[in-house]
């Protein structure tokens, strides 16, 4: 039976067994080929503990624990996810006021909110405070705008 | 030494280094409630602008801020489950329950009272014990910090609870495996970067961090819309956020665990390397032992020791790790370490020769952690009303990921020491008890249910017998 754990556990296996795999392409110096402990030692007693656990997971009787997944909101929380990663790809290009603040706007949409003014308002001014906190209090540099604005 | 603690009284209480514990515990607590802003940040924040104080003034300051930060920390953990600090994640474990019951006044009360107890029981030890333990703390080497890290990766078993171990040991063997991503610390090699610039790095904990913590509690409440019932219910449950009483039968439970959680906290804090994160860690898994199966069953659903435990460690801790940077002028943590700089940067060598070079920074900094207690009680019981209103279980695998990188490095060292010979495991007493421990902690809550059922099985068995 496919229970929560057991997807957990099988998703586990996968990442241990790629960790374990790419373990076998960290770069040893000539010389360390015969040292008792090297960059792979770690990782490679890692990645087979990672496999023995996830299988003892799997075989283990859980508690039976079913996915649920009725009634949840895909749609919404998938665009969000989307919305996070351009958001990640856009902060560097477009800057961090114009970006951060079009994260936000995206963000109070997809939620369901549609006053205009509210969504402006609960945005723009936040990412201003912020940005002034941290760069001019705590003096933590971040880059205002775009790429192409800098001198 | 008499001569000394009025030295420091008369250095700590004028009136500009008085004014510098306060603003540091204000602004620590204000940097520390910011998810990410730990005491490493706010410390190094405050390098600049102590550049033209003097020693002692300086050092003070910098003190308010790390006691700050870790009580801000904690205030984010109960609140909104997001630990800006390492040091408070354990604080989450029942801090954050407590909230959601609507609790969070008596939580943040509780935190209060147990990191003041803490901090100030600590310092006290600090003043007593300051040299004689430093020599305790030198007798520890990589193969015993090794074998201290382990344990406190096993003890993780003990906060999961009955049926799962294993799930906790997966998630830390998963932290342990994030934390080797990126340059190998000493040959310099990539590991699992797949070319990406941006890994060269590592995983940042803050990332991690936000990830396991505020990332899934966002798109679970964005997946699973509240109904107006549980609208109403939420609002119901924060109209009570204020209520910061803690009663007799939750002060009598408190006593001891902040007794035993001090004494801990300061030990694990005057080990180089092993600071705040490690102490809370320890403590909580204590906590839960001692408490037996009834009340440790409650460890994570809102549990007042829970949530004792870990805060007075913490604290504690926090004055522990001053022990090895004033009389040795190693760093106890990430957060000394960067005092250490800003000491050296006065001109002055931390290490034996402070007592007698430089008594007044020496006691200065030891008064003040009592009066930077003091500050701190005085400045938050009255805020929680306020704070309270900003309003899954953490996951092992942070600790892993904390404690990856220095393990290896620890295990590596060790193994140089030793000539590629893995006999340190078992032929040194210090780390063979330790491992043994930790074996212990893991084996104990496997077997004791087992032979439990056997001892009831056979209990029956005579009793019908007879």
């Amino acid at each position: 039976m496919l229970t929560r754990d057991r997807i957990g556990a099988l998703l586990l296996l996968a990442f241990s067994i790629f960790y374990g795999v790419r373990t076998l392409y960290i770069p040893l110096l000539p010389f360390q080929a015969e040292a008792a402990f090297t960059a792979r030692s770690m990782p490679w007693a890692l990645s087979v503990l990672g496999v023995v656990l996830s299988l003892a997971l799997l075989v283990r009787r859980g508690t039976g624990a079913r996915v649920e997944t009725s009634g949840f909101q895909w749609r919404r929380a998938a665009l969000l996810c989307a919305l996070m990663v351009a958001y990640g790809l856009t902060v560097r290009p477009a800057g961090f006021l114009i970006s951060t603040s079009l994260f936000l706007i995206g963000g109070f949409v997809i939620l369901g909110e549609r006053r205009i003014w509210l969504i402006l308002a609960a945005s723009i001014p936040i990412v201003v405070f912020f940005w002034v906190l941290m760069t001019q209090f705590l003096g933590v540099f971040i880059e205002p705008w775009p790429e192409f604005l800098k001198g | 030494m008499l001569e000394g603690i009025l030295t420091g009284l008369s250095t700590a209480a004028s009136p500009i280094n008085l004014l510098m514990v306060a603003v540091g515990c204000f602004v620590g607590t204000f940097i520390g409630m910011l998810p990410g802003l730990g005491p490493i940040s706010a410390i190094a924040l405050m390098i600049p602008i102590t550049y033209g104080f003097d020693p002692a003034t300086g050092l003070i300051l910098m003190a308010g801020v790390y006691y700050g930060a870790i009580f801000g920390g904690s205030t984010s953990s109960i609140l909104i489950n997001a630990p800006g600090v390492a040091g408070t994640v354990a604080t989450a474990f029942d801090g954050y329950p407590l909230a959601r019951k609507g609790m969070a006044g008596k939580a943040l009360a509780i935190a209060a009272y147990s990191s003041f107890s803490g901090g100030t029981i600590a310092a006290v030890f600090l003043l007593i014990a300051a040299p004689s333990l430093a020599v305790v703390s030198l007798a520890f080497q990589s193969t015993d910090y090794f074998a201290l890290m382990v344990l406190g990766l096993t003890a993780v078993a003990a906060f999961a609870g009955r049926g799962n171990v294993v799930k906790a040991l997966l998630m830390t063997v998963l932290g342990l495996m994030l934390s080797t991503v990126g340059t190998d610390q000493t040959q310099g090699v990539q590991r699992f970067t797949l070319g990406m610039i941006d890994l060269i790095d590592g995983v940042s904990f803050l990332l991690l961090a936000m990830a396991t913590f505020a990332l899934s509690e966002a798109l679970m409440s964005v997946l699973r819309p509240k109904s107006d019932a549980d609208r109403a219910r939420e609002l119901e449950a924060q109209k009570n956020l204020g209520s910061m009483k803690v009663d007799k039968e939750e002060i009598k439970e408190m006593v001891p665990v902040i007794g035993r959680s001090s004494v801990l906290g300061f030990f694990i804090g005057v080990l180089p390397g092993a600071g705040a994160t490690i102490a809370s860690f320890l403590a909580y898994g204590m906590e839960q032992r001692l408490a037996g199966p009834k009340k440790g069953a409650l460890f994570g659903q809102g549990s007042v020791r829970g949530l004792a435990a870990p805060e007075t460690a913490n604290n504690a801790a926090c004055s522990g790790s001053f022990v090895p940077l004033l009389t040795l002028g190693i760093p106890g943590s990430g957060t000394t370490a960067i005092m250490l700089g800003a000491l050296i940067s006065y001109g002055i060598q931390p290490g034996p020769r402070l007592f007698v070079d430089n008594p007044s920074v020496f006691w200065a900094v030891i008064i003040s952690m009592y009066l930077g207690n003091v500050i701190l009680l005085i400045l938050n019981l009255p805020l929680i009303p306020y704070i309270a209103r900003i309003l899954a279980i953490p996951s092992p695998m942070l600790l892993g990921f904390i404690l990856g990188g220095m393990m290896e490095e620890n295990l590596r060292r060790a193994l140089i020491i030793n000539d590629d010979s893995w006999s340190f495991l078992w032929e040194r007493p210090l780390t063979f008890s330790i491992l043994l421990i930790a074996a212990l902690t893991l084996i104990v809550p496997i077997i004791a249910p087992v032979v439990g059922r056997a001892l009831a099985k056979r209990r029956e068995a005579a009793g019908e017998g007879g």
